[in-house]
């Protein structure tokens, strides 16, 4: 309708976000329609209060900046004179004397990790890029293992109070029921407490984000770095972890607050070719599916499903995006078919693709 | 727009290269105001809502050697101020986690001019009572356009989502003010 465009458009003139050809096509329509003009009026009116300064929020201003100040003071000290010779190689001395220092601790810290894992843990599964494993552990509880993931436990696992596996990768968990002895999987990100669920956990190392998707019975979640807060998931529901680290390395400023983003949502089936397919799971029956992802999505995905490293161009519209769902192709096959959503072209040479 | 200083890279710069203090003072007062409004939509508290504003300020001038790196410092400041407000929130939360699509925001339109024109007591009620009918995040991102003035890529890089999304949020805003337009003054 016209009006509903007339809004929209003056919406987006009021943003300032109005392109000069909507600009032109709003003044048409108000030739046509001049009631909307008393509509431009109005919401003028209510975003010109806004952003002016006023006398006494001056002063108010003033009062908050130097509470500021003092709160912080110590950040606004004079800066020191600067120092002569002497001090300042004595301060580079003290800086590569304390780089040395944590060198050393960092060893410490890592060699004392890898021992304490292998400590931990006596058996390990390895499913390697390109394949995916099914396994029974110990106590009946069956995972399925994505490609270029490993789950670590121990073989006695049956006889510990509780059954604690380690994940790095995705895993599928149908965890056999035992009401006194809870399951657990860890990973690197987040820890997930259960009775007897089927649930999905996705923690690769080189991802950003960690999730968590429930099929069916509840599972009690926690961040590992804040484990008093825990999160329940009802069925179909997905936790996701977020870690902003592009952000962070880009501006390296904040260092503590929020680089942590966590979000629950609900999982919705995808539909494609008259089937549904859930995305988080459908990988244990070998079908790889995805939905409106860009390649920067895809890329690792692909990778791991396909076990080849793939290169894209920095030609490659950002925007393209892609649904579908992959079964028995080989790579030549994947992209053929994705080429016919959107055009691009690629090279193949041993496992490399070039995406261009 | 008055709203937008235009000496902002100018500040940042003075700030970064000869860590002047008056030029943070500037930026202070340029960013507080806004940055204080958008938490406390978020956090309904006014010594709260100072807290995080007054700290988003105080990582700035920490970090100020890297701030010309940065591309925009205002997303940039309303980031971290949103994040803090989530910390805060979730911290009291506890057990539930709080997303930015469940709060409850507050948009007033108390600093309009007694010499306006069109909007009169009742009107302005009106009007207010139905921005507040709208979703959380449509209401913040209506906050952001129009009292801070800021620009729909800024808005969607702000609260994490799509331009499109930020230009479907505004027009449902605009919208419904102008429906109750509609009715009040009796238009098309």
């Amino acid at each position: 309708m016209d009006s509903n465009r007339i809004i929209e458009l003056l919406a987006r003139k009021m943003a300032n976000e109005a392109t000069p050809r909507e600009l032109e096509e709003l003044d048409e329509l108000v030739a046509i329609y001049p009631d909307s003009l008393h509509y431009e009026e109005v919401l003028k009116e209510i975003w010109s209060d806004s952003g002016e300064e006023k006398p006494s929020h001056n002063l108010h201003i003033n009062r908050l900046f130097e509470q500021h100040k003092l709160k912080f003071s110590e950040e606004f000290e004079p800066a020191a004179p600067e120092e002569e010779m002497p001090s300042i190689w004595y301060k580079k001395y003290v800086g590569v004397f304390a780089i040395a220092c944590s060198l050393f601790l960092i060893c410490l810290a890592a060699l004392f990790q890898l021992n304490r894992k292998a400590v931990d843990f006596d058996t390990e599964i390895v499913s390697g890029k390109g394949m995916r494993k099914k396994i029974t552990l110990p106590d009946g509880t069956l995972v399925w293992l994505n490609a270029g993931s490993k789950l670590s436990y121990d073989s006695d696992l049956n006889k510990k109070e509780r059954r604690l596996v380690y994940l790095v990768g995705e895993a599928f968990f149908d965890v056999a029921h035992e009401q006194n002895r809870p399951f657990i999987v860890r990973t690197n990100k987040i820890s997930i407490k259960v009775l007897g669920t089927a649930f999905n956990v996705k923690a690769y190392e080189l991802d950003q984000v960690s999730e968590a998707t429930l099929l069916r019975g509840s599972i009690e979640l926690s961040v590992n770095n804040k484990s008093q807060q825990k999160i329940l998931l009802k069925p179909s529901e997905k936790f996701a972890l977020t870690e902003n680290r592009t952000a962070k390395d880009e501006k390296t400023l904040l260092q503590d607050s929020g680089d942590l983003t966590l979000k629950i949502e609900n999982i919705a089936p995808v539909r494609i070719a008259g089937q549904d397919y859930i995305e988080e799971t459908s990988w244990k029956d070998d079908v790889l599916v995805f939905k409106n992802e860009s390649f920067e999505e895809l890329k690792p995905k692909l990778e791991r499903w396909f076990n080849v490293q793939i290169e894209i161009a920095g030609n490659v519209p950002k925007s393209y995006r892609f649904t579908g769902i992959f079964k028995n192709e080989d790579i030549k096959e994947a992209l053929t078919a994705m080429q016919l959503i959107k055009p691009f072209h690629f090279k193949l040479k041993a496992d490399d693709v070039i995406i261009y | 727009m008055s709203k937008h200083s235009p000496d902002l890279n100018s500040l940042i710069s003075h700030i970064a290269l000869y860590d002047s203090q008056s030029s943070y003072e500037q930026l202070f007062k340029g960013l507080f105001p806004s940055l204080y409004r958008f938490s406390y939509c978020l956090l309904k508290s006014r010594e709260l809502s100072e807290e995080v504003a007054s700290d988003v300020m105080i990582t700035l001038w920490k970090n100020r050697k890297k701030l010309t790196e940065v591309e925009n410092i205002r997303v940039y400041a309303f980031v971290i101020a949103r994040n803090l407000s989530l910390n805060l929130l979730n911290k009291h939360a506890r057990q539930e986690l709080v997303s930015i699509d469940e709060i409850q925001v507050e948009v007033t339109l108390d600093a309009l001019n007694p010499e306006q024109l069109l909007i009169n007591g009742e009107l302005k009620k009106k009007l207010e009572r139905a921005t507040q009918s709208l979703p959380g995040k449509c209401q913040l991102v209506f906050k952001l356009i129009k009292e801070d003035g800021l620009s729909y890529k800024e808005t969607a890089a702000i609260l994490n989502i799509s331009v499109k999304t930020v230009d479907a949020h505004l027009v449902t805003a605009v919208k419904k003010l102008t429906a109750i337009l509609k009715m009040e003054l009796n238009l098309m």
